[in-house]
């Protein structure tokens, strides 16, 4: 039976998820969860997902969510196809480790901020509530000092976990091109290496292919 | 050489990595990182851990840091020592349920526990003004997910629910009309505690002394909270992290 994928067109949560499906050339039925409905919090869909969120996945039963985890999930399952190393394998434990390292680092030291600015400046103005100006000054300062880390780390190696693409980089990229929605790309742009790893990101297909909205595969 | 954990000694993050350690039964040395005294922002810490924060270990040469990937690292460098099956990794499934109570930990509960600890028991101590309404709105955000975390605790003893699946060899029948390939009866051991429910503690426990009884407020949260509490890994670290050699 095909995976299905329950998720909004543009949720950032849903993105990162096809992203990973589209790397790894696994097929997938896309059935859309109207947000505006709040379809999300109906009882059929917390039966699957208890938080009344998207995506959530099932696979043949199998039925998981928490986008990093089905990103996990696809990249480990389907080790054997589509783009090598996504996450590194348990038997070089150190690699792994500064894999677990980055994928920590992705969500502490970047999605707490930027998400933030998405939430403020895009997700709020679109329900008609006013900006919090003072979160969002709150939350640039925050990246900048974070993202000076990154161009460090990033001038030495061509990846967040070393020298391979791994999903911590991936997972990076739907609240990153939000940053630039709301007007402050430059946060990535100002920084050369940055800007470089950001960008090669974008121009993967698997990114391409759904940055306007998820259809089904299969 | 034996493992260094370089942190502070009441640091949550440090206190999830010491945690881990004792747990898998790692000896290690702690080494002080006076926080107000700026040592974790000098030059030389900022080569072990570019964001100056607390902690980092150096497993004799390999340093490593964020508090997590330390904790998972220890979990599966020494799989076989100490309390198995913390990070659950024989089987795609099982591995998949950790990694959705682990999302669930950081996304979940630290993002609203932590910075309501933060508020109103960090930011006073560094000479910062709490704010009782942000406090209270965090708080009930986090009521919200614990409630859902009730639910999902009724049905299971701890976050990632089922995560090992024991395979049991048949006995060989010389007999048997079957091939000789071993047919595997698999078959479930006992719900395990995992690294995603030990997570929790160190920004749980300071909830009570932030202002908030939430942790005690949801009878299956309860009783899994205070099961974790009652661990002896957790009372070896909650006044602060010490060398275990």
């Amino acid at each position: 039976m095909v995976l299905k994928l329950y998720a909004a067109p543009q949720s950032t949560a849903s993105l990162r998820v096809a992203q990973v499906l589209h790397e790894k050339n696994v097929p997938f039925e896309f059935i859309p969860i109207d947000l505006r409905a709040k379809e999300q919090k109906q009882a059929q869909h917390t039966e699957k997902n208890p938080f009344g969120q998207v995506p959530y996945i099932d696979d043949d039963g199998f039925v998981l969510y928490e986008s990093r985890a089905i990103g996990r999930y696809i990249a480990l399952k389907y080790a054997g196809q589509g783009t090598a190393g996504l996450i590194p394998d348990q038997s070089d434990i150190k690699a792994l480790a500064l894999f677990e390292q980055a994928a920590s680092s992705e969500f502490a030291n970047f999605e707490v901020h930027a998400a933030k600015i998405a939430y403020e400046k895009l997700f709020k103005v679109r329900l008609g509530f006013p900006t919090n100006e003072e979160v969002v000054k709150g939350a640039i300062d925050q990246l900048n000092v974070k993202l000076d880390v990154y161009e460090g780390i990033l001038g030495k190696q061509a990846y967040l976990a070393g020298s391979e693409l791994t999903l911590a980089d991936l997972y990076h990229i739907p609240f990153g091109t939000r940053l630039y929605r709301a007007g402050l790309g430059d946060l990535i742009d100002s920084r050369p290496n940055v800007a470089k790893w950001f960008n090669s990101l974008l121009a993967r297909p698997s990114w391409v292919t759904i940055k306007d909205g998820i259809t089904s595969t299969a | 050489m034996v493992l260094k954990l370089y942190g502070w000694p009441k640091s949550t993050c440090t206190q999830r990595v010491g945690m881990a350690l004792i747990e898998k039964g790692v000896p290690f040395e702690f080494v002080m990182v006076d926080l107000f005294k700026g040592e974790s922002k000098t030059p030389e810490y900022l080569q072990k851990q570019p964001f100056g924060q607390v902690p980092y270990i150096d497993d004799d040469g390999f340093t490593l840091y964020e508090s997590r990937a330390i904790a998972r690292y220890i979990a599966e460098k020494y799989a076989a020592k100490g309390t198995p099956n913390l990070l659950p990794i024989a089987d795609v499934r099982a591995r998949a349920r950790f990694e959705q109570a682990a999302s669930v930990e950081v996304a979940d509960f630290d993002a609203f526990a932590g910075r309501a600890v933060f508020e109103m028991v960090f930011k006073p101590m560094m000479g910062g003004k709490s704010d009782e309404a942000v406090f209270q709105d965090l708080i009930t955000s986090l009521s919200a997910k614990l409630d859902v975390y009730d639910k999902i605790l009724a049905k299971q003893k701890y976050m990632a629910g089922n995560v090992s699946l024991l395979p049991l060899p048949l006995p060989s029948h010389p007999s048997s009309s079957y091939s000789t390939r071993n047919k595997r009866k698999l078959t479930k051991r006992p719900q395990e505690i995992t690294l995603a429910d030990l997570f929790h503690l160190p920004y749980g426990v300071l909830l009570s002394t932030a202002g908030s009884d939430i942790m005690q407020a949801k009878p299956n949260v309860k009783r899994w909270f205070d099961d974790l509490q009652s661990r002896p890994s957790w009372q070896a670290v909650k006044d602060g992290v010490k060398s275990t050699v």
